[in-house]
């Protein structure tokens, strides 16, 4: 099943700088897929169109077979309910502990309590925090607060995983740590789609690796390599 | 899916973040709905006091004495037969002199008089006060003098006028006060609001994030506000409560006496001072809704 799937999609920003030109691409359920390229290539711009930050400027998008192109505005919310999503500078908030982080994405699309005692521990103990979660994020370290983030992103269990740089702030021991959460996610069945340009980690996971140059799509490998 | 708890708890956070800035907007919704409130009662107890005036008009044609006794029974009859007439009274000579006597006792004026220097007249209330100048003119012929028997028609034309046009410009001024008024409030709410949502930008780019309904973003937000213009709203109802309690220490009755009225909506009495409070109440709640609402038009986008 085609989880995602991009049709001739383009988008121009106001200030007519093109950031995807013309892309066509399937991704199927369960999936894992690194999108690669240089800054500016069009990667958080992908990103941003699949949870409707930015509406394209052609082409559509299906996901899980639904056109979301022509979603209402009213249900964008549910959108984003079925996707998990995941930054380079974690936004988690300062005031708020690990658990209230985490217990917060819930509380905000009206989960019941007592499903948010039980969901919360059990995301915490996937990515291995459940001893920290009375800690507030300025306790952690960068790859913890990170670890708070999955934990957040994938606490709803969204069918989509989507990751912006999630290493970008992280030292490589610390990036393989994260890498190893996301792989155990998407073995339960999530497809999980992540932008990044960390070379090492692309080249260790031999995934299907997608690269964006200037907003063109210019290769789609299987088991691929960052390339050179 | 509705979580009144969290609503709750997230205003009053919201408040205490913004402590200064919130206490800032509802001491200007109290001093704004004061003032409105203040011109509400004046311009409600100047008309009240003006239809007192209004019904206390009265002509007063005044007779020759020399006149006959059918021709003052048929300007009687004429009068009577106008449709403009309320009451008619005569006051003869005598009643003339004894009335003028009882408002003038112990008064040196009284030893200078000698015999009955006052005339006789008939005292003319209307239904409708306002056309007075009508009815006076129907004494006085095509030359412009008085009708035969009628020595003089005295009544308070330009004192009447005036009152009008006093409530006029009195409303006048107090409506353009009480839109500035207003208006500074709802920019004021709008700025608390604002800031409010400034300070909690990176919980709403979060909420978004993660799938919360727009309206489970602003409810907080629209809390805020109307608790803001509704604190504020008591606030002035208890100031103007204190203004007509102050104002009070003469007794009521003996005012209203003096005033000729039923009410007086400054001194708390009557049922108008209860619809003026309860106004101020839903004003202030909806003025803070609605600064709320626009603030969030602006800075809340999905």
């Amino acid at each position: 099943m085609d989880m995602i799937e991009f049709k001739n999609v383009s988008k121009v920003y106001d200030d007519d700088t093109a950031a995807l030109k013309d892309i066509d691409l399937t991704i199927k359920k369960g999936e894992f897929l690194f999108l690669v390229g240089p800054s500016g290539s069009g990667k958080s711009t992908f990103i941003k169109l699949l949870i409707k930050e930015i509406k394209e400027t052609k082409g559509s998008i299906f996901i899980a077979g639904r056109n979301i192109c022509k979603l209402k505005s009213s249900r964008i919310p549910q959108l984003r309910r079925n996707i998990g999503c995941v930054f380079q500078d974690f936004k988690l908030l300062p005031n708020k502990t690990v658990f209230e982080n985490v217990a917060f994405a819930l509380e905000v699309i009206g989960r019941p309590g007592y499903e948010i005692k039980l969901q919360v521990p059990q995301v915490l103990k996937l990515v291995g925090l459940h001893n920290k979660d009375q800690s507030y994020p300025h306790q952690l370290s960068g790859g913890e607060q990170q670890r708070v983030s999955i934990a957040r992103a994938f606490v709803n269990r969204p069918p989509i995983l989507l990751a912006d740089e999630p290493t970008g702030n992280l030292d490589p021991a610390t990036s393989d740590g994260i890498m190893k959460i996301l792989s155990r996610i998407n073995l339960i069945g999530t497809t999980v789609v992540m932008a990044t340009h960390d070379r090492n980690i692309v080249n260790s996971m031999r995934r299907r690796v997608v690269e964006l140059e200037e907003g063109e799509l210019i290769r789609d490998q299987k088991r691929g390599v960052y390339g050179d | 899916m509705v979580r009144p708890r969290y609503f709750f708890s997230e205003t009053f956070t919201s408040l205490k973040r913004n402590f200064l800035m919130g206490f800032t907007a509802i001491t200007t919704v109290a001093i704004t709905l004061f003032i409105v409130g203040f011109f509400a009662i004046l311009v409600f107890d100047i008309q009240g006091i003006i239809n007192s005036i209004k019904g206390q008009v009265e002509l007063a044609v005044y007779l020759e004495d020399n006149i006959s006794t059918e021709l003052k029974e048929y300007i009687e009859e004429e009068i009577k037969s106008w449709e403009e007439t309320d009451e008619l009274k005569f006051i003869s000579k005598e009643q003339a002199l004894e009335r003028f006597k009882e408002q003038n006792q112990g008064s040196d004026i009284l030893k200078e008089i000698q015999g009955n220097p006052l005339p006789a007249s008939f005292e003319i209330t209307l239904k409708d006060p306002e056309k007075v100048d009508q009815v006076a003119l129907r004494f006085v012929d095509k030359d412009g003098n008085y009708i035969e028997g009628v020595d003089d028609v005295i009544y308070g034309r330009n004192y009447v006028r005036r009152l009008f046009s006093i409530t006029a410009i009195v409303g006048t001024i107090a409506i353009l006060i009480i839109i500035v008024l207003l208006l500074a409030t709802i920019v004021l709410i709008f700025n608390t609001i604002r800031l409010s949502i400034y300070a909690r930008r990176k919980e709403i780019e979060v909420m978004k994030l993660v799938g919360a309904t727009n309206w489970f973003v602003r409810i907080p937000f629209l809390f805020e506000g109307f608790f803001e213009g509704f604190t504020g709203s008591i606030l002035s109802v208890i100031l103007l409560y204190l203004l007509s309690s102050l104002l009070l220490v003469k007794g009521e009755s003996v005012i209203l006496e003096t005033m000729r009225v039923k009410e007086l909506a400054i001194l708390g009495s009557g049922n108008m001072i209860f619809y003026i409070y309860g106004g101020i109440v839903i004003l202030g709640g909806f003025i803070g809704l609605l600064s709320s609402a626009i603030a969030l038009r602006r800075y809340v986008k999905v």
